[in-house]
């Protein structure tokens, strides 16, 4: 008899060229490898995508797969990956995002479903415990996506039934789109335009369900492992404040930091008392919500009583707000009417709101005038053009089809000087907090394999360690020092790059799992018990030094995916403002910009702690070899990319 | 010889909601729905679970699951009398072995949380998990309870109690530096 184990065992690809509809079943060498989520699709996307295609072309690739305990009971497995070429950084892209898709999709028997191709004309696809079909979408094309869930969940007369969609924003390629779970209030998958993917291949949305059991290997295990992260989340004062107030809780941090990054990351005071945690739970919530299996319910639901947007419900979530405050908007009513518009036409509030800072500051330095924004007076703060611009991008209207191709490309097309002013890395809009003034920070944005990303890495160690504690783990005491240390952050950064992928791998939410109070609940939750879950899941047999490599596997896969299409070393850079220009602060310190010197020796010794070449920042052939990646060593020494 | 107590015995699991706190209402986890599978079926699969969460859109979530019905209308369809008395709970639980997957109780259960299994295509319903329940042991934010039908009463008292309280506090003006008791924003949806 085959063994208990929580995986489906199948993918399902099909081809929207010629509808052909293929199942395998899952290769226990591949698994035992890549565990599932992020790891399965960096390796498919890997093996499949070269770098002759394009992100918009048929053969591109979109990779769906629910994390290894998606599925199951484990608390906060619930996290599904979309990976794609992105549209906007050319190279390796993902989206994670939490909902009951991913699950449905295991219980309907698969662990990963492929797209590729291109239909004809506007389809969807709907997967029924096994039964596979091409659906017409006609009807749903140019559909919001609220409306296309509900359209579809009377369609197939089923309210329970899981779906993603895109907005139409992703149906005309807007590079910034997002792909939705459950209509418009549930989880996104935003970041790397992977919306724009999903749209150029004419597929509208994915419908899932299934009556499937995903088994348990071992019960025992199992509900000791659920006893123990109950307790340990019970004792972590880092929990209290996220069931209180959610993600809003961030503000807090950023005020105590002054890293806001307000009006196109410029000043890191900010007048943020209107977004105040409190006044958004006070005046706005309706109830605290959480994403499936969540103990913690940091996510809420936010409605508008009265005034101009009375009626507007959001699932709001801090990265709107930090966007918000980089156009310089301060209105709880605006912020929310932003995420609930961003939702409902498919955008990625991130990219959009970081898109429009940089409109703004095209606009206040005088490289847009009033007859390129349609008349739009694009001030720093102003509501109703930060609103309309958002609208007019998601439609590629005027000034927003430019902005559209995000704010990279957006540069290139406006010119006159105007790059300084596009706040990304690799292409993908900035994100979180301003590094300035903390060099691991600025060092982890610029080694993220998806663009700018606070989440492909966790440096928010170095604020709950101590000097003993980072002697002990990092070499050095200095990884301690936010903002002086230097030494040992390279090692710093490489463990919490290895460490919050194992999360990406697993499914697990990295609010429950990968942040704490404590570097020792850290490390208990995200490595201790993930490995625990895992093992009694899935019967493997996997110790905790395995976990923590499978994690630098699929990190080193991504890094090599980039190093195929022709990046090095000099991508892996912050914009020259954090460099060059002192974040303003109510008073001005010597933190206020980036030590270049700092961050470069940070990034050596974190390409040395890597095990890649330091001159060029590819991975060696030495480290590929012990993280068993052969195919990829022979495919680069092939492509010349390796010696 | 003996009178019939049970309305004071008889537990059964509801939904009590505490809407004056932050996370006093259904979040839509539905983590019960995968403990329910698990306790009963050994495996994770929320079809096979005897507890749901429903969805009303809008972040609107409500647990449901079987009343353990005095005088049930599933137990009056079914031919095969498969729904029989648990003398010990004191409920109807479904006989797997008398049952023959025919639905007929499905359609007749007014809450609709009598079910068939995808699996076993026998019916399916809440039995308690013999005195105690996993959905309400694992809720994270504690609004399911194991409780007799009295206490129920005494719930919905207070319940009833605190909306008075809030319904007459918000007239009077707020003493400063006192905590006020928070209303919910949402005011229409507490009452009927």
């Amino acid at each position: 008899m085959k063994q208990k184990s929580s995986y489906a065992g199948k993918i399902l690809s099909i081809n929207l060229s010629n509808r052909d509809i293929h199942v395998e079943e899952l290769d226990p060498s591949f698994v035992s490898l890549f565990l599932g989520g992020r790891g399965f699709g960096s390796k498919i996307l890997y093996d499949n995508v070269t770098p002759n295609i394009k992100p918009f072309d048929e053969e591109n690739l979109i990779i769906l797969t629910p994390g290894a305990l998606v599925g199951t009971g484990v608390p906060a497995a619930s996290r599904t990956t979309i990976t794609t070429k992105s549209p906007l950084t050319e190279m390796h892209g993902d989206g994670h995002a939490s909902g009951t898709w991913g699950a449905s999709l295991k219980y309907a028997g698969y662990d990963c479903l492929i797209v590729k191709g291109k239909a004809e004309k506007p389809v969807y696809i709907l997967i029924d415990d096994g039964r596979v079909e091409i659906r017409n979408a006609s009807h749903l094309w140019g559909k919001n996506t609220s409306v296309t869930d509900k359209l579809l969940k009377e369609e197939l007369n089923d309210p329970d039934i899981s779906t993603v969609c895109i907005g139409p924003a992703g149906e005309r390629l807007v590079r910034l789109a997002a792909i939705m779970h459950d209509g418009s209030d549930k989880g996104v998958n935003a970041r790397c335009g992977v919306g724009a993917v999903m749209g150029s291949k004419n597929l509208k949305a994915i419908a899932a369900r299934g009556t499937k059991d995903i088994n348990l290997h071992d019960q025992e295990a199992y509900k000791k492992a659920y006893q123990e992260y109950l307790e340990t989340i019970a004792i972590d004062p880092y929990v209290p404040p996220a069931t209180k107030y959610g993600t809003c809780r961030f503000m807090y941090h950023r005020v105590k930091f002054g890293i806001h990054g307000a009006k196109n990351w410029r000043y890191g005071s900010f007048e943020w008392e209107p977004l105040d945690p409190e006044v958004f739970r006070s005046d706005y919530q309706v109830k605290a919500s959480s994403c499936p299996m969540c103990p913690i319910m940091c996510r809420r639901d936010y409605r508008i009583q009265s005034g101009k947007y009375a009626g507007t419900v959001a699932k709001l979530e801090w990265e709107c707000i930090a966007r918000s405050i980089t156009c310089g908007i301060n209105n709880p009513e605006i912020v929310i009417y932003f995420s609930n518009l961003c939702n409902q036409l498919g955008l990625d509030v991130e990219g959009t709101g970081g898109t429009i800072a940089f409109a703004m500051e095209c606009y206040e330095k005088g490289l847009l005038g009033k007859e390129d924004t349609d008349g739009l007076d694009l001030n720093f703060g102003n509501h109703e053009a930060f609103l309309t611009l958002t609208k007019k991008i998601a439609a590629r209207e005027g000034l927003g089809d430019i902005l559209a191709e995000g704010c990279y490309r957006a540069s290139k097309i406006i010119g006159k000087g105007s790059e300084k002013f596009a706040i990304h890395v690799k292409g993908g809009e900035m994100t979180a907090g301003d590094p300035r003034g903390m060099p691991v920070r600025a060092v982890s944005y610029a080694t993220s394999t998806r663009g700018s990303d606070h989440l492909r890495s966790n440096p928010y160690v170095e604020e709950l360690i101590t000097p003993e504690e980072a002697e002990k783990w990092f070499g050095s005491k200095e990884a301690a020092d936010i903002y002086k240390g230097v030494k040992g952050k390279g090692r710093l950064l490489k463990w919490s790059e290895d460490f919050v992928t194992i999360g990406d791998i697993l499914g697990l939410c990295k609010f429950a799992y990968y942040r704490s109070a404590s570097f020792e609940y850290l490390k208990k939750k995200g490595l201790q018990l993930a490995t625990k879950f895992y093992n009694a899941c899935t019967g493997s047999n996997l110790s905790e030094e395995e976990m923590f490599k499978t994690g630098e596997r699929i990190f080193n896969v991504e890094k090599a995916y980039n190093t195929r299409e022709g990046a090095d070393r000099k991508d892996d850079i912050i914009p020259l403002r954090f460099f060059m220009e002192p974040l303003i602060k109510d008073k001005i310190d010597e933190n206020a910009v980036v030590d270049r010197g700092k961050f470069n020796t940070i990034l050596e010794e974190y390409y040395k702690e890597r095990g890649w070449d330091v001159n060029t920042g590819i991975p060696t052939r030495e480290i590929l070899e012990r993280l068993q990646l052969r195919s990829i060593i022979q495919d680069l020494v092939k492509r010349g990319k390796l010696a | 010889m003996s009178t019939k107590i049970n309305l004071a015995i008889k537990k059964r699991v509801v939904y009590r909601s505490r809407p004056h706190e932050a996370t006093g209402l259904c979040t839509g986890c539905r983590s019960c729905e995968l403990a329910c599978s698990l306790a009963n079926a050994n495996v994770f699969n929320p079809q096979r679970a005897r507890i749901k969460i429903v969805a009303l859109g809008a972040g609107i979530d409500i647990p449901v699951t079987c009343q353990q019905c005095e005088d049930p209308w599933c137990q009056k369809a079914c031919y095969v009398n498969a729904i029989v008395k648990d003398k010990k709970l004191d409920i109807f639980i479904v006989d797997e072995n008398k049952c023959i997957g025919c639905g007929n109780c499905v359609g007749a259960c007014p809450y609709g949380i009598i079910l068939l299994d995808p699996i076993t295509n026998k019916a399916i319903k809440c039995n308690l998990c013999n005195g105690k329940p996993a959905c309400v042991a694992i809720c994270p934010s504690h609004v399911l309870e194991f409780i007799t039908d009295n206490d129920i009463s005494k719930v919905n008292r207070r319940r009833f109690a605190a909306i008075l309280y809030n319904e007459d506090n918000a007239l009077r003006p707020v003493p400063s530096g006192a905590e006020r008791i928070r209303l919910l924003p949402d005011r229409e949806r507490r009452r009927p």
